[in-house]
């Protein structure tokens, strides 16, 4: 009502006084800025000289363990005597078209040359060459590659192995790729946790949808003010959202990873409680905002308190609510990569395995997978609220 | 008839609106209030329709005393007064035909509507109103894609489905450019001359009021400064409404 005008004001210009504070505030930022890059040891150098170390962790992520090809092999092998006993070993016969071994001299002593060739192997294939004591493990000694006629020869030496009066055995293997690549066993693992995961989301969205609802109603100030005891009540839920919401879903996951044991359902009530308080607090600030012409336009029309909800409450928060929902979901489909980290099923769980494990090129395909589920829930909600604001 | 007694309100905190308010409207007149941003206007129009609870005296319309009824009755009544507003207070992100429809709501069954059914003459109405402000094609837009000109129209749309007897306007031209001005109150006129609808309207302008008002009241810090004619005004009493040092400024 009281909407007369205001007697200009003047504007200020920086007098004396004001560029003394100015010197003041600058000095003041100064130290801010200085204690606390001390106290948060920032090393540029370390930057710097640290980055060869992550090279192969990179690298390994950026070559994920996505698609797979069937393996086949080819193996021949020779026997061997440590030390020489006089009879000579019976080498296996080779057959016809046969890939077989031709060894320099079938006995001697650790630390002797010996060289191997072989014939009739696959030609321009990769492989191994190991070396199996009577007693003791297999050990790898040369890697092998054939020619173009399925030749190959190494010159080595007698590896140091025990003496024995039984014979060694030398083996060597070619193994090669066949058929069409497909998924391997890492991306199909990963598609079952990334929609596991895409499901937790959903589900504690829903859940908290329920509870936020009509607890916004209880939190907005605007429809909560009329009484003490409504007041009172307004305080109360505003409180448990703030609350609430300040409790990162990482420590409501710890919290029913204990209660409900480890798996997604800890994650859904994690995330489901963070978004109660989270969707609770944004709708009630939605409810507190909406134009109150409409509600008085159709009161004056003779339309009754129903009627006046349906038709001008309704349609100014729906269209938010929505909005707000769609990015709690994004939000959380984000949050439950790393909350399966702490227990609460889904990818995270994975990636947190491979990463204690080293096994970057499993968990590059985690990494990929949370990346493009990520980015398409992004562009998939903003495409959807853009529709409906 | 429309008969307001000895209407006060006070604000909580103390702010007086409305000092002991009276005058009579006449069925089929088109009456203007006139007056400062703060001089009452608005609690005035709200006070009929009793949007505003006012504080003591009476509004009495054909005989029934509105400032006594309840409920039901308050509603019943309410469905004969139109009113339209300055901001227009549509929901913005509804249909220029549901906007329209919701007119209606103080006539047809809250349950049926609830559920956004009208009876099939009601929308057949609101097809019939679009037409009379001349907005026919825009039925199906949101609200909020009309221009201010047309959004007011919708809400002129939207009192007409109540039938209403009485219209009250609070400002109903305020946010709009004084060519629209002219066009939403000729609408006005014409549903005051055409259906014999009482109008009751708050304006800015004296120019406005004087070529639109078939008789005029003027409020200045709550209370009745002038009452008679528009043309009866002369600098002397323009002086007395706006203060001092105001000038007129016309609307052509």
């Amino acid at each position: 009502m009281s909407d007369r005008q205001d007697a200009p004001k003047k504007p200020q210009r920086p007098g004396p006084l004001s560029s003394w504070k100015f010197i003041v505030g600058l000095l003041i930022g100064v130290v801010v800025y200085a204690y606390g890059w001390r106290v948060t040891e920032i090393n540029l150098q370390d930057l710097v000289t640290g980055a060869p170390k992550i090279v192969h962790i990179v690298t390994q992520i950026v070559q994920p363990d996505l698609l797979t090809r069937d393996r086949a092999y080819q193996r021949a092998d020779a026997q061997f005597e440590v030390p020489c006993a006089g009879s000579t070993p019976t080498q296996p016969a080779a057959s016809e078209g046969e890939p077989y071994l031709v060894l320099s001299h079938t006995c001697g002593l650790p630390g002797e040359p010996l060289s191997i060739e072989g014939f009739n192997f696959r030609p321009n294939t990769r492989g191994t060459l190991r070396w199996t004591p009577p007693v003791g493990t297999q050990r790898s000694l040369a890697h092998i590659d054939s020619d173009a006629n399925g030749h190959f020869a190494v010159a080595l030496t007698v590896p140091d192995v025990g003496e024995s009066e039984e014979v060694h055995r030398l083996e060597a293997e070619l193994r090669w790729s066949v058929g069409l690549p497909y998924p391997s066993e890492t991306s199909r693992i990963v598609f079952e946790k990334m929609v596991e995961t895409v499901f937790l989301a959903l589900m504690a969205t829903t859940f908290a949808i329920f509870l936020a609802v009509p607890l916004s109603f209880l939190g907005a100030r605007n429809l909560m003010s009329t009484y003490r005891g409504t007041m009172i009540v307004y305080f109360v839920v505003r409180g448990f959202f703030n609350i609430v919401r300040s409790i990162e879903p990482l420590i409501w996951a710890i919290i029913f990873a204990v209660w409900v044991s480890i798996g997604p359902f800890a994650g859904v009530l994690a995330l489901g409680m963070h978004s109660i308080a989270a969707l609770g607090k944004l709708y009630s600030e939605q409810v507190e905002s909406i134009d109150p012409g409409p509600i008085e336009a159709l009161q004056a029309t003779g339309a009754n308190a129903l009627q006046t909800i349906v038709y001008a409450v309704v349609p100014q928060i729906v269209p938010p609510y929505v909005a707000f929902t769609i990015y709690r979901w994004d939000i959380n489909v984000r949050m439950s990569t790393v909350i399966g980290m702490v227990g609460g099923g889904g990818v995270g769980f994975l990636l947190i395995q491979w990463v204690n494990l080293l096994r970057y090129k499993q968990a590059g395909v985690a990494v990929w997978a949370i990346t493009i589920v990520v980015w398409v829930m992004d562009y998939v909600s903003g495409v959807i609220r853009e529709k409906i604001i | 008839m429309l008969e307001i007694q000895n209407l006060t309100k006070v604000y909580e905190g103390g702010t007086v609106a409305l000092r002991n308010v009276s005058f009579i409207v006449n069925d089929g007149e088109f009456m203007v209030i006139v007056g400062l941003s703060g001089s009452g206007k608005s609690t005035l129009l709200r006070c009929i329709n009793r949007l505003i609870e006012p504080t003591e005296g009476r509004v009495i319309w054909n005989g029934i005393d509105i400032t006594a009824l309840s409920g039901d009755e308050l509603r019943k009544i309410r469905r004969q007064i139109g009113m339209i507003f300055q901001q227009f207070n549509l929901v913005k992100r509804s249909s220029v035909m549901t906007n329209v429809l919701s007119g209606r709501l103080g006539y047809v069954n809250p349950w049926r509507s609830a559920l956004g059914r009208f009876p099939k003459q009601d929308v057949a109405k609101a097809w019939k109103a679009l037409e009379t402000v001349g907005i026919l094609d825009q039925a199906n837009k949101r609200a909020d894609e009309l221009s201010g000109g047309q959004q007011q129209r919708v809400g002129i749309a939207r009192a007409l489905m109540q039938d209403p007897q009485l219209l009250l306007a609070d400002e109903p031209v305020a946010s709009l450019d004084p060519a629209t001005s002219h066009s939403i109150l000729k609408y006005l006129e014409q549903l005051n001359r055409e259906l014999g609808v009482t109008v009751l309207c708050s304006l800015h302008f004296l120019s406005l009021a004087r070529a639109y008002g078939t008789r005029l009241i003027a409020l200045k810090d709550g209370e009745v400064v002038f009452e008679g004619l528009p043309a009866e005004i002369d600098d002397d009493k323009f002086r007395d409404i706006y203060g001092q040092e105001a000038v007129q400024v016309e609307i052509r």
